[in-house]
């Protein structure tokens, strides 16, 4: 996935199922004349005074069932960013193909449509309506789209026992903590089987251990549902436990896209880099990325194999208990490279 | 934070007060040397409003009387068609036998708020039936009702309206402000002459008073609805409509009941002033009491308008008070159980109404009395010989001498001080000064301009009256408001022991707070003062215990962490700290004060409130409408002045940092 290409799709197939080109957003009274002055080359923050540009020509694709991660900080432009994906923020210029629609083309009707059948949302501050009851909130997607009662309350009390909160359904959301608000957020989204889920910063709001609790619930419906995610964080473990593959945004733009192998070796920048120094190395990187090629007198006849697309996390019990070099197999069970202790914990170190 | 060009420095306070104080002694000396007999407002230039508006009132009521099709078409069917809706609801009140009324007080108040609060609705009600006003007591019940009914249904598309536009929010808003500021006093007069005389114009008066909190806290609630719950809806393709009622609408109830509550106690406050222009019920009777100065019965009237405006606010603030997570309390046919209980209810009543029907139960019967004015009368004449006027060792004392004597040595000097010996040059350009010290040129031009209206209006001395006495109230209302609340703030138990006091000062409409204090003081100025201070301040007390309560603990316990002693902590950092809201309750006392101060123009007070009341009685429109527009302008002034120090207290800090 890393080396994917970025050319155009030929076939429908293929078609990313998001697909960003070129996106600004730019807040204030006058947007596209402070465009047009950026594109002209005049670019002085003195120059936009009362406006603040929060998405600055962003380009990222997302293929169908791949989970994409935008992480950055506060006032980094993310959570503008995924609004724009829903046009609950109204991007300023730029291209837009969701779920093989254009956007930025749909008339209001249209984009309601889009709202209501291919595209949910799970907010940070979980966004349930406290007058309503878990199944009514759950519900409520269906309920605007006009499907029957019946129907939608079947569906939503599915969607309940899915994220493991069979026997709430008769509560308010405020009689509940904030990791299971957060499932019925979850519920509520998924109650009308998108293709696209977006998540803007779920678990922020969470204690850490809840946090990791949602994480895993997310990675065991991922698991099965395979829903084409875009998920905003500015937490880099949850970037990488989560994450195909990552964007790094600051000010408004993208830094760097690449899956979080790619941004552990190979950071864009000193930012980059900064979140990058603390990640769990052993966990992120493969085995196929830290080994070099097999030395052509090398004899690897005995001894344990390691397996090209394990983490070097499991890797580490053969690690330590061989000396010298170590083979690794492919998929295929053929030789493709190798390493020793000392490879492993340069890579650890960092260096 | 921006960068502040080094080339104008801003002047320091030090300047600032020089400068203030030069301009001081100059308006000053040039107050002492003015020619005495260039003090007054030239009486010669006049607008000559008078006759214009006398001439209209006399056409209006020619072709009111002739069927002009201005009449004929428009403010005669609407005020038949209020009229006919008024009677209705009167007649369906007198009609029904007490029983039903008393059970279905109880039913709401239980529904409401429980057994205690149904137990208070039915016992209020027997209570004003006790004091032998039932009748006119029902005739304010449908004034009110129906006067509130109107300002609801009006109010709340318009609030909606004012949520969903900012263009709608925007042009409403002007005409609100001036709605609210506007003293009662102001708008009966043009509504009395389109409407003619009876009930009809006290409905519209009423609407016109108590429609605004309705507009403002419905686009209050609305907008105030958690962003993300409103941005969850367009997020899973919600209509506009449908975020209105699924999502706008259920969560801003609790708001938009508050605005029913206030709406409701202001249309109570106002159909009882009402009586002034011939409406009926509890209103007329105190108004006639008074004016007969049978002290016993206006005490009999006014007790029973008190009630019932408790039992209102109770009623109408505990279904504000329900919990949003119930959004069904308002319509109980929603959930199953609410649908069988509300059915048993109105079964029962419909039994308990043919029951007492068949018996040829009407009215509570007045055999029933309670001897209040039996025991009030001797009372008020025990006051008279022994508080109101009585000799020690030569010398008369008491409330009569004290009134006299505030009135000789306190007010008449502020009063001739500003109408008379200040020359009126000099008190506008000080109030310019002071506006433009404030806030630079707008405050001090608007100032200006509407002060020399004033003179224009030929209302120059009335209006000085009126605004000694407002200035001497303020002075008295603050004293006691910001040391009271003061003490509220760091005793929670003396604030516990206010609340219930400044509730009922809250609850009872202005006029009737009139009716005790005259027991004591006799008609006059005195009087009016003292019942301005009463109704002026509990906002103070309220919003200076508040403001030091919201003064960020930490910055408290720093405080006490430097060693700090409560009396140090509160006078560096609570007090100032809660100074913005300490000026934000001055600006509102101001405006209840000059409330109070015109209505006391009823019961002998003098000024723009006492011209109006002329005007009105002997229908004199033109004076009426001077001395109405006059109350404006100085409404308008005092508002934006007040608002303005409280706004730039506000502000001050932040520039700083």
């Amino acid at each position: 996935m890393a080396d994917r290409q970025t050319a155009n799709p030929s076939g429908p197939d293929t078609k990313p199922a998001i697909l960003c080109r070129h996106l600004w957003k730019i807040f204030g009274p006058h947007p596209t004349q402070i465009l047009q002055a950026i594109t002209a080359g005049d670019d002085l923050p003195s120059a936009h005074a009362g406006h603040v540009v929060a998405v600055r020509d962003v380009s990222f694709e997302v293929t169908r069932g791949e989970t994409f991660v935008v992480m950055g900080l506060s006032g980094s432009g993310k959570s503008t960013l995924i609004r724009c994906l829903l046009r609950l923020a109204e991007p300023t210029s730029g291209e837009l193909f969701v779920a093989g629609r254009d956007l930025l083309a749909l008339s209001e009707t249209e984009l309601r449509d889009v709202r209501r059948r291919k595209i949910s949302m799970v907010f940070q501050s979980f966004g349930l309506l406290p007058h309503r009851r878990v199944l009514e909130n759950v519900a409520f997607g269906l309920e605007v789209r006009g499907e029957p009662l019946r129907e939608r309350e079947a569906r939503a009390r599915a969607m309940i026992e899915l994220v493991g909160l069979g026997g709430w359904e008769r509560h308010y959301p405020r009689q509940l903590s904030g990791g299971m608000q957060q499932r019925v957020g979850l519920a509520r989204a998924l109650a009308g089987d998108p293709e696209i889920m977006l998540y803007d910063e779920p678990f922020s709001a969470l204690d850490p251990l809840i946090r990791r609790e949602m994480q895993d619930e997310l990675l065991r419906l991922q698991a099965t549902l395979h829903k084409t995610s875009v998920f905003i964080t500015h937490d880099f473990a949850e970037a990488l436990r989560l994450g195909d593959r990552i964007a790094i945004m600051r000010d408004g733009r993208v830094v760097q896209t690449g899956s979080p192998e790619d941004l552990t070796l190979a950071p864009a920048d000193d930012y980059v880099a900064a979140f990058v120094r603390d990640a769990p190395r052993a966990k992120v990187l493969s085995v196929r990325r830290i080994m070099r090629p097999l030395p052509a007198d090398a004899h690897l006849a005995e001894g344990p194999r390691l397996r090209a697309r394990d983490r070097v996390e499991t890797a580490l019990p053969i690690v330590a208990a061989t000396d010298g070099l170590i083979g690794v197999c492919d998929e295929d069970g053929a030789l493709c490279g190798c390493l020793d202790r000392g490879d492993v914990m340069r890579t650890l170190a960092g260096a | 934070m921006a960068a502040v060009s080094p080339s104008l420095p801003r002047p320091t306070t030090l300047q600032r007060g020089v400068w203030l104080g030069l301009i001081g002694l100059g308006l000053l000396t040039a107050a002492v040397l003015w020619p005495a007999e260039a003090r007054a407002f030239p009486a010669s230039w006049n607008l000559g409003l008078r006759a214009p508006i006398d001439a209209a009132q006399d056409w209006i009521i020619v072709n009111r009387a002739q069927d002009h099709p201005l009449f004929f078409y428009f403010f005669e069917p609407l005020s038949a068609a209020l009229d006919t809706g008024l009677r209705l609801v009167e007649g369906a009140l007198l009609t029904t036998p007490w029983p039903v009324l008393v059970a279905a007080a109880a039913a709401l108040g239980v529904r409401a708020g429980g057994w205690r609060l149904g137990g208070v609705a039915a016992l209020g009600l027997l209570g004003i039936g006790a004091l032998g006003v039932w009748e006119p007591a029902l005739q304010t019940l449908a004034l009110m009702l129906v006067a509130a009914a109107l300002s609801i249904t009006l109010g709340l598309p318009l609030g909606i309206l004012a949520a969903l536009s900012d263009r709608v929010d925007r042009a409403l808003r002007p005409v609100l402000d001036a709605m609210q500021t506007l003293p009662t006093f102001v708008y009966l007069v043009p509504v009395l002459l389109l409407f003619g005389v009876a009930r009809v114009p006290a409905v519209v008066a009423t609407l016109i008073y108590a429609l605004p909190p309705m507009v403002r806290l419905t686009s209050l609630g609305l907008r105030t609805v958690s962003p993300a719950a409103v941005e969850a809806g367009r997020a899973f393709g919600a209509t506009r409509g449908q975020v209105l009622w699924k999502i706008q609408l259920p969560l801003a109830l609790p708001t938009l009941m508050t605005g029913v509550n206030q709406t409701i106690m202001m249309a109570m406050g106002m159909v009882v002033i009402a009586a002034l222009v011939g409406a009926g019920g509890l209103g007329r009777e105190v108004l006639l009491a008074l004016q007969r100065l049978r002290v016993g019965q206006a005490f009999e009237a006014g007790l029973a308008i008190v009630i019932l405006a408790v039992v209102l606010d109770r009623l109408s603030d505990a279904f504000s008070r329900q919990s949003p997570g119930a959004a069904t309390t308002l319509a109980p046919a929603l959930c199953r159980d609410g649908r069988l209980q509300f059915a048993a209810v109105v079964l029962g009543l419909a039994a308990l109404w043919a029951g007492a029907g068949a018996a040829g139960i009407g009215g509570i019967p007045t055999t029933w009395r309670l001897p209040v004015r039996e025991v009030v009368d001797p009372a008020v004449r025990w006051l008279r010989d022994n508080v109101f006027a009585f000799e020690v060792a030569g010398l008369t004392l008491g409330t009569g001498p004290f009134s006299d004597f505030s009135t000789i040595w306190l007010l008449n000097p502020v009063r001739d001080f500003l109408s008379i010996w200040l020359p009126w040059p000099v008190l506008i350009t000080a109030v310019a000064v002071f506006g433009y010290a404030l806030d630079g040129w707008r405050l001090a031009a608007a100032s200006a301009v509407s002060l020399l209206l004033v003179g224009l209006l030929g209302m120059w001395a009335p209006a000085m009256d009126t605004l000694g006495q407002v200035l001497a109230t303020l002075v008295l209302t603050t004293g006691f408001a910001i040391p009271l609340g003061v003490l509220a703030s760091q005793f929670d138990r003396f604030r516990d022991a206010l609340r219930p006091l400044l509730d009922f000062l809250q609850t009872v409409p202005s006029f009737v707070l009139l009716v005790p204090v005259i027991m004591l003081f006799n008609v006059g100025r005195i009087p009016g003062i003292i019942a301005a201070v009463l109704y002026a301040m509990p906002p103070g007390i309220r919003l200076t215990d508040l403001g030091i309560r919201a003064v960020a603990p930490e910055a408290t316990e720093a405080a006490r962490a430097f060693g700090a002693t409560r009396v140090q902590s509160l006078a560096k950092v609570q007090l100032p700290m809660a100074l913005p809201a300490i000026l934000a309750g001055i600006n509102q006392m101001v405006m209840m004060v000059l409330a109070m101060v015109i209505i006391a123009g009823l019961v002998g007070g003098a000024g723009l409130g006492l011209e109006v009341v002329t005007g009105v009685s002997r229908t004199q429109a033109g004076r009426a409408v001077e001395a109405g527009l006059a109350i404006v302008l100085l409404a308008m002034t005092l508002d934006r002045v007040t608002q303005r120090l409280a706004k730039g207290e506000d502000r001050g800090p932040k520039s700083a940092g």
